[in-house]
């Protein structure tokens, strides 16, 4: 369940990418605030402080805006990062109640080690990180633990076999797979030889087929 | 062995703007740790099969490597002393077009000190400065 910050926020008076790099510049990082059918607000939030708040896994913020007056509750619905991903540029907000039913993602944590892991050449594959879930906004997990301490070679964790909290519904699809321990196939590996001779071949080109034109007229 | 593609539409391909940074692929998507490229470049099927084969020597039989890149570009190059035009020459290698934040190599099935010290021997074999990187941060 997540614990409600309070995030201090600034309106932003002036849009576009240069005022936005001031501001990042400046310790602030943009946000835009929307929902509810109230028209979008564009924000500006206390960089450092933020994004400690989000890499602790914490989604649910109270903020104080001056103009709409009282303190309101709101989601972090989407995060943009950099081209190289190291940093975050921007955070989308919506407005909403504690009580209402939002759809949200959960991350999976993994506990426990798997008993299939003890094999030889065996790993354990985790495509899924995280599932769609729908709940109140006060009961949204900070992440789910998924024990995989039974877990062996051929065996698998769907995202219909997490136990969530209660009062939270699985939005996933419940046959994405969590967790499965697989063995690997070794590689073989060519020799010297074949790969001289994969060099001097070329691919195929892809021609049209003007003989079939041609005979169907 | 080098990839490249089975089949192709055009035999001969020109050479295009390289400067862009990466909108896509640039973040890890099937393991848990990756290697991303810093600088844009041309990544030869050599190149990327020598990365191939660094991790998969360190690793044994450890994890999983997912190839992030594949060359599907044809880079041709004229004879020595050939004389300029005669048109365009044969194809010499096949290259992937690798912009900065590209995310080359993924690892998975293993702890980060394993993923780190394979990538250091896969960037050994880069033509290019790249980084360690994990999973982003998701909502």
């Amino acid at each position: 369940m997540q614990s409600t910050h309070t995030l201090a926020v600034k309106r932003r008076e002036k849009n576009g990418t240069r005022y936005a790099k001031r501001d990042r510049e400046a310790g602030r990082l943009p946000a835009v605030l929307y929902g509810h059918g109230r028209p979008p607000v564009s924000l500006t939030l206390d960089a450092k402080e933020a994004i400690r708040f989000f890499n602790q896994g914490e989604k649910v913020f109270n903020i104080e805006l001056g103009e709409e007056g009282k303190t309101q509750t709101v989601l972090l619905k989407d995060i943009q990062f950099d081209y190289l991903g190291t940093n975050i540029i921007h955070v989308d907000l919506a407005r909403v109640d504690l009580d209402e039913e939002v759809e949200s993602h959960a991350h999976i944590h993994l506990v426990g080690e798997a008993r299939g892991l003890k094999r030889a050449n065996a790993i354990l594959t985790h495509p899924t990180t995280s599932i769609t879930i729908r709940c109140s906004v006060q009961n949204i997990p900070e992440e789910i633990r998924v024990n995989i301490a039974d877990l062996d070679v051929g065996q698998q964790i769907t995202a219909g076999d997490v136990v969530l909290p209660e009062g939270v519904e699985l939005l996933s699809d419940p046959s994405d797979l969590i967790a499965s321990i697989n063995t690997q196939i070794e590689e073989v590996v060519e020799g010297e030889a074949a790969a001289v001779s994969a060099e001097e071949s070329q691919p195929e080109v892809i021609k049209k087929k003007k003989d079939d034109e041609e005979g169907g007229d | 062995m080098p990839r490249m593609p089975k089949r192709v539409k055009f035999r001969k391909e020109q050479r295009r703007a390289r400067d862009r940074r990466a909108t896509k692929g640039n973040y890890v998507a099937f393991g848990e740790y990756g290697l991303q490229a810093l600088e844009g470049v041309w990544l030869t099927a050599r190149q990327i099969e020598a990365g191939r084969i660094a991790a998969q020597h360190y690793l044994k039989r450890q994890g999983k490597v997912f190839i992030r890149v594949f060359p599907d570009k044809p880079v041709s190059k004229k004879p020595l002393e050939q004389r300029m035009g005669k048109g365009k020459a044969e194809t010499e290698y096949w290259a992937a077009r690798v912009k900065p934040g590209t995310v080359l190599y993924e690892i998975a099935g293993v702890n980060e000190d394993t993923a780190k010290r394979t990538m250091v021997r896969i960037a050994m074999k880069m033509p290019i400065r790249t980084r360690f990187i994990g999973r982003r941060l998701t909502v």
